[in-house]
């Protein structure tokens, strides 16, 4: 049975959630779960005290985290595998520095989705993000590889300083998208304003954008079929970097419906 | 000839020889279903024989777009040669020339899984001059190349299979228009998933021997046992009374089974089709490992 932890109160203070992993769990009972100590503030405190926990015990790395987690940080954070299904909305550093697996959050994110850790050369290295809701500030900042995808409006500064990877926000993404960007893909399913560090280049149906689309909506986002029908317009940057990145804008004056 | 009778057609006692093969999945996509059928031919052009092509190649199968990694119309193809290298060679080479060069196309691996692959996107990224990028999707990687239209995506390798090639039937009749019907039908039937019938129109004419009766050098000739035209002039003819033209169907496929299972769905076919002759050509069983006898495709498919 599936390791589930369903919160039981909102936390009395921010709480660092980045054991709970399903290649660290694996194998623990819901008990040995539950003795698991997390940081809650400058306190130490048990998963049971802060989670319904249930299930677990086997070699299954998959783990659902339910509940209203705005106050819980770093979920899914430094993740290589398995799968993490949160059913509520989390706090900031979701998938931080993960390097494989699947995060799927059934609800809105904080900031710096995906992201590096500040004084660190790269973010997610791998893995998939998928968040049904809206994303806060600077989603995948730093990202090296991997794909995170938001199902509606990614905050400002997205992809800061990405190295490569790809961020998706159908919503939108905020202002000062791609700062810094180096070899990565932002993608925006409406119209923005790039920074003017980027360049048009040109209107096209993306091939490896396709890809991802099919592959987000298999992660359960809602992607239109107009969307994957639709041209986009791509933009060339950060000329101040390497002009080797791109911010991918659907045309929705070309909506393909 | 000795054998059995399947409707008015006469099945000889002999059977058909082939060899291990080497093979890859292709799966080409477009934005049409027809610009990935024109990809597929050009891609599996002159590819009928690995004696003077370097691969045997021939569509599988149209892909509805349920079917295809992108949601769009595709097409199958499977080549086959002797060995992984020779298979890589062949796939890189005419992924490069026939199917990167087709508008609106994207190529992907249809082996997904394979413990052996060859590179194909990893050495065919080189032709986007620096500017081309890679992207991992679901754990595979994949290459963007930018060309004139836009992008032309491919899987970074194809997977190996073990495969079987050689199979073959060889439908006579008497005269060459029923013949060829026959050999249509039969060729029609045994299309399916995982077997490929390399030659035009899955049909040979010019079936061959190894060797050569004036020459050293010629790898094969005519197999002028089985040319109706000289069944007057050779002492070891092996065209039937009454036969007037036979015609070869090669059939490669993914396995053993699938041969044997296009080969069952071929002999019923011609034989209701109006041949009245039906025998398989092979080496005298020394130099191919599976043999498939006749006699045990009796059974209807």
């Amino acid at each position: 049975m599936t390791l589930r932890l369903t919160l039981r109160t909102e936390p009395a203070a921010r709480v660092l959630a980045a054991p709970l992993i399903p290649e660290r769990l694996r194998g623990l009972n819901a008990a040995a779960v539950a003795g698991l100590e997390l940081r809650c503030g400058g306190e130490r405190v048990a998963v049971g005290d802060l989670f319904q926990v249930s299930g677990g015990g086997t070699e299954e790395e998959a783990l659902v985290l339910s509940g209203d987690l705005r106050r819980l940080d770093g979920i899914g954070a430094h993740m290589s595998r398995g799968a993490i299904e949160v059913q509520g909305d989390v706090g900031a550093w979701a998938g931080a520095e993960m390097s494989g697996g699947v995060l799927r959050i059934l609800g809105n994110a904080g900031a710096r989705l995906g992201a590096a850790y500040p004084g660190a050369r790269a973010g997610m290295t791998g893995g998939e993000v998928v968040v049904t809701g809206d994303a806060g500030e600077e989603a995948g900042a730093g990202m090296r590889r991997g794909l995170v995808a938001v199902g509606g409006r990614a905050g400002n500064g997205a992809g800061l300083r990405m190295l490569a990877g790809t961020v998706i926000a159908l919503g939108g993404i905020g202002r000062e998208a791609g700062l810094g960007n180096r070899r990565g893909s932002l993608v925006s399913g409406r119209s923005v304003e790039p920074l003017p560090s980027y360049a048009f280049a040109a209107r096209f149906q993306p091939p490896a954008l396709m890809l991802q689309l099919l592959r987000v909506r298999e992660l359960g986002l809602t992607v239109r079929d107009g969307l994957l029908s639709g041209r986009w317009a791509r933009w060339s940057g950060d000329r101040t970097v390497l002009s080797r990145g791109e911010i991918l804008i659907f045309d929705e004056d070309n909506d393909g419906r | 000839m000795s054998g059995y009778a399947l409707g008015a057609a006469e099945v000889a006692d002999t059977f058909a020889e082939a060899f291990p093969m080497r093979y890859a999945r292709v799966l080409i996509t477009a934005a049409t279903e027809a610009w990935a059928q024109e990809a597929a031919r050009s891609m599996t052009g002159f590819a009928t024989s690995v004696i003077g092509c370097k691969c045997e190649a021939a569509i599988e199968r149209s892909l509805s777009r349920v079917q295809t990694p992108d949601g769009r119309p595709g097409v199958a193809v499977l080549l086959f040669a002797m060995d992984r290298e020779g298979v890589g060679k062949r796939v890189l080479e005419r992924v490069g020339q026939s199917v990167m060069t087709c508008p609106t196309t994207a190529c992907f691996d249809g082996l997904p899984g394979a413990e052996r692959t060859a590179a194909l996107g990893r050495s065919l990224r080189y032709f986007g001059d620096g500017f081309q990028a890679s992207k991992v999707i679901a754990g595979e990687r994949f290459w963007r190349i930018p060309v004139m239209e836009g992008e032309f995506l491919v899987s970074e390798s194809v997977g190996i299979g073990q495969g079987v090639g050689g199979g073959n039937l060889v439908i006579g009749a008497g005269d060459d228009d029923t013949a060829l019907a026959a050999a249509q039908a039969a060729a029609e039937a045994m299309r399916g998933e995982g077997v490929a019938l390399p030659f035009p129109g899955g049909i040979v004419r010019s079936g061959s021997k190894v060797g050569a009766l004036t020459s050293k050098t010629m790898p094969a000739s005519t197999n002028h046992q089985m040319a109706p035209t000289l069944r007057a002039q050779v002492d070891d003819t092996l065209v039937p009374e009454g036969v007037g033209a036979m015609f070869e169907i090669v059939i490669d496929a993914v396995s053993e089974d699938a041969v044997r299972q296009a080969m069952r769905r071929g002999l019923h076919t011609a034989a209701a089709a109006g041949a009245t002759h039906v025998t398989a050509a092979n080496f005298g069983g020394k130099l191919g490992e599976f043999h498939f006898p006749l006699d045990e495709l009796r059974d209807p498919p």
